[in-house]
């Protein structure tokens, strides 16, 4: 019994060390936005190199699960009758929910999980070292650009996921339940969703974005053991990411 | 023994152009050069681990590009190799680490593979080290561990990558001595990469320099050190001008 | 054996056209439908070893390492995943029937044919094939594969095999313990959000066999992609830190993005066929 609860006691309180950590960091990296000191061209090109390498996996994903999320929902839209309602159904589920949650884990595993690695690599090859020697502040430099560029990347791939799940399921409600694309749209725009499931799911792309970006930077820069460590490195912060990702979608659908 | 022949290898880019090696039989053969010469590539590709894109490779009269990938496993039964990075297995321990070579390839009961393993561990110097894991050992204690692993299915041929690096010269000494025995008890062929040239010279019966993907002197140990050729004289004496 | 030499040419450089985006998009493509032939490859061996007979203690380590290691972190995913899904479907099936008395067993049979499967399989594509590829791609990086092969023994049969058998088990086993959770969270949800009396939730009227087949598909096909496609991400490693990063990257996108695919096909064939 007792090792249960020492073992209970030393996970609550690795639990409680990476969330002090990570939320220590994101404050570092807060101040430094605020005052506008971080590396533009760093931001800029982590964008670009985030939000492009993710978007073949954000299509697929979303294309897919559209069909998925129709042919799920087809017996028991067939079993109402409710063909008129599968815009609806779709629209909510996507906007509320899958949308956002499905595009954080598989950029979680594109974005983050890469983060990570060259962080990682980075402390292992000692690159934060020289960098501090330098009198260059890693946080300003590297750190806070990546932290913008997740949560920016996660936020527009949210909205372009939720278009193209929607557009993969009205083609799909047509060969599998005979749904025109048309009846669709109707049932999508017909005003049983509106602006607030809309804005429910991008605050939590927002929030998502944030997790991801300070569990990929924080396991990246604690990296240690050289290459076996980068490997653990990793896998701890796509575990951490998809179970604060879970929390927070928790959390927000329940408060909004 | 072993004959390459006019070997040739690219991986993004060539590496090897041309190589024409020959091992005599039971002797300890030394492979030197500098940095990125293609060393290790060599001998890969005579451990079977890499085909050869041109050129021959006849190892005791068989060519191995001949050999079917079962034929090639086989092959590697008879040859026991020390990688650079000791290339242990981090999920065993030292005692089992030695012995998993004996477990595959032959039909030896635990018994006899556990006195072969002993036997191993005192002739490195390692007695008693049978079960630690090879995360807690030294530089040294690794490369001793990987030697008796090498060497403890007794192959005719063993090839020793960079056998000393990052060990203190006392060390090195000592390691290269017990290479040398072992060669010479077991009257096995021997080919070993080093960039110890001076400690490796003392246990050679014929060296080879390689440079820029190719085989530019091959002799015994004497025609090495008497050598007239630029860049061996240069390579040996370690001087910064000169053809290298 | 080919030299250095003649990489194949392109359609555009075969009509003798500038080589231009197309080339690259057949670089793509090739690159695309290579890795495909040796996932295919080194499926069929996993297979051939798998029944020519495993490690007894190789497929128990691993039974443990991704089992006992991930069981926690799919329980309390798959929970909050229940009590997010029952609550929202309530909330917005309310705006338009105020009768919730279906939540229980539409939610139910939603688990078992698809959502317990590839939710956890999602989680478990990160948790365990990061960590398969991270292990194998180490033991790359440090020659230990190498030193198998030296060995005789084949990586696949020593390395993979063991994972895939723990893999396909333990998904299996694991989706149906994370399916019980996020069916109890769901309960406890319905009844403290809607008032739901989980006698009404806890109903299994509209699950039937085919619903279990499809469920039951899933788990065994998540369970060997996984290991398969992390296997080979980390089997394929290239250099040193960075490379072992690269491949866990690579295990953990590709996984999931197999797993997304693999859910639709067998939905529809399930959808079609039950």
């Amino acid at each position: 019994m007792n090792a249960l609860f020492s073992a209970l006691g030393r996970f609550m309180i690795g639990v409680a060390a990476i969330v002090g950590a990570m939320g220590l960091l994101f404050g570092r990296i807060v101040s430094r936005i605020v005052r506008l000191d971080l590396d533009g061209e760093g931001t800029l090109s982590n964008l670009y190199k985030m939000g492009v390498k993710s978007l073949p996996v954000v299509v697929i994903t979303a294309l897919f699960t559209g069909g998925i999320m129709v042919v799920q929902a087809a017996p028991t839209v067939e079993r109402f009758g409710a063909y008129s309602l599968l815009g609806w159904g779709a629209g909510f589920g996507t906007l509320r929910e899958v949308g956002p949650l499905l595009t954080a884990l598989m950029i979680s595993g594109r974005v983050g999980a890469n983060n990570t690695a060259e962080l990682g690599t980075m402390v292992v090859t000692e690159q934060f070292d020289a960098m501090r020697a330098l009198a260059i502040d890693p946080i300003s430099f590297l750190i806070a650009p990546r932290f913008v560029g997740i949560v920016v990347t996660l936020f527009l791939s949210t909205i372009f996921a939720d278009v193209l799940a929607l557009v993969g399921a009205a083609y799909a409600g047509l060969p599998l339940l005979g749904v025109d694309p048309g009846v669709f749209y109707d049932g999508v725009t017909g005003g049983l969703l509106g602006i607030g499931d809309v804005i429910h799911g991008l605050v939590k792309s927002v929030l998502f974005g944030i997790v991801m970006a300070l569990s990929s930077c924080q396991f990246g820069m604690s990296t240690e053991g050289g290459a076996p460590g980068v490997g653990r490195a990793v896998n701890s912060t796509v575990v951490v990411t998809a179970t604060g990702i879970f929390v927070l979608d928790y959390l927000v659908s329940f408060a909004i | 023994m072993i004959h390459l022949d006019g070997i040739t290898k690219t991986f993004d880019r060539s590496v090897l152009f041309g190589v024409d090696l020959d091992v005599p039989s039971g002797s300890l053969y030394g492979l030197v050069g500098p940095g990125g010469a293609g060393k290790s590539v060599v001998l890969k590709i005579v451990a079977g681990l890499v085909p050869a894109d041109g050129g021959s490779v006849v190892v005791g009269g068989s060519d191995l590009s001949t050999l079917d990938p079962l034929a090639l496993a086989r092959y590697r039964l008879g040859i026991g190799m020390v990688f650079q990075n000791n290339a242990l297995f981090d999920f065993m321990t030292v005692a089992e680490n030695i012995a998993f070579p004996l477990r595959r390839s032959s039909s030896l009961d635990d018994a006899e593979i556990g006195r072969r393993v002993e036997e191993r561990l005192e002739r490195v110097g390692l007695a008693g080290f049978g079960p630690r894991k090879p995360a807690g050992l030294s530089g040294g204690q690794k490369k001793r561990v990987g030697v008796a692993r090498a060497t403890v299915t007794r192959a005719p041929i063993v090839l020793y990558d960079e056998p000393a690096a990052g060990l203190d010269p006392v060390t090195s000494q000592r390691i290269f001595d017990l290479l040398r025995e072992e060669q010479l008890a077991a009257k096995s062929t021997v080919i070993m990469v080093s960039s110890d040239v001076d400690r490796l010279l003392t246990v050679t019966d014929k060296v080879g320099m390689m440079h820029d993907g190719r085989v530019v002197f091959e002799g015994s140990t004497e025609q090495a050190t008497r050598s007239d050729d630029p860049m061996v004289r240069q390579f040996l004496s370690g001087k910064t001008d000169g053809p290298l | 054996m080919t030299g250095a030499g003649n990489p194949r040419p392109s359609i555009d450089e075969a009509l003798g056209l500038a080589p231009g985006p197309s080339a690259a998009a057949m670089g793509q493509l090739k690159a695309l439908t290579d890795s495909v032939k040796e996932l295919a490859a080194l499926f069929r061996q996993t297979l051939y070893y798998t029944f020519r007979g495993p490690s007894k203690s190789a497929v128990l380590d691993e039974l443990y390492e991704i089992g006992n290691r991930s069981a926690v972190f799919l329980c309390v995913t798959m929970g909050f995943m229940g009590m997010i899904f029952v609550y929202q479907a309530g909330v917005q099936i309310r705006r338009v029937i105020p009768d919730l008395s279906a939540l229980g067993s539409t939610f139910l049979e939603l688990l078992v044919r698809d959502l317990a499967a590839s939710i956890s399989a999602l989680m478990l594509a990160t948790r365990v094939g990061a960590g398969i590829a991270a292990e194998i791609g180490s033991m790359v990086v440090t020659e230990q594969v190498d030193a198998l092969r030296m060995c005789a023994a084949d990586p696949v049969d020593y390395l993979v095999v063991p994972r895939f058998i723990a893999s396909v088990v333990m998904t299996t086993v694991l989706t149906f313990i994370a399916g019980s959770v996020a069916f109890a969270t769901g309960a406890w949800t319905a009844q403290t959000f809607f008032g739901i009396n989980p006698r009404t939730f806890v109903d299994t009227s509209l699950v039937d066999g085919g619903d279990l087949v499809v469920g039951l598909a899933k788990c065994l096909a998540y369970g060997a992609a996984i290991p398969i496609i992390s296997a080979h991400a980390g089997l394929t490693t290239r250099g040193g830190s960075a490379g072992v990063g690269s491949a866990a990257t690579r295990a953990v996108v590709n996984s999931s993005l197999a797993v997304i695919m693999l859910d639709f096909v067998i939905s529809t064939l399930g959808y079609i066929f039950f």
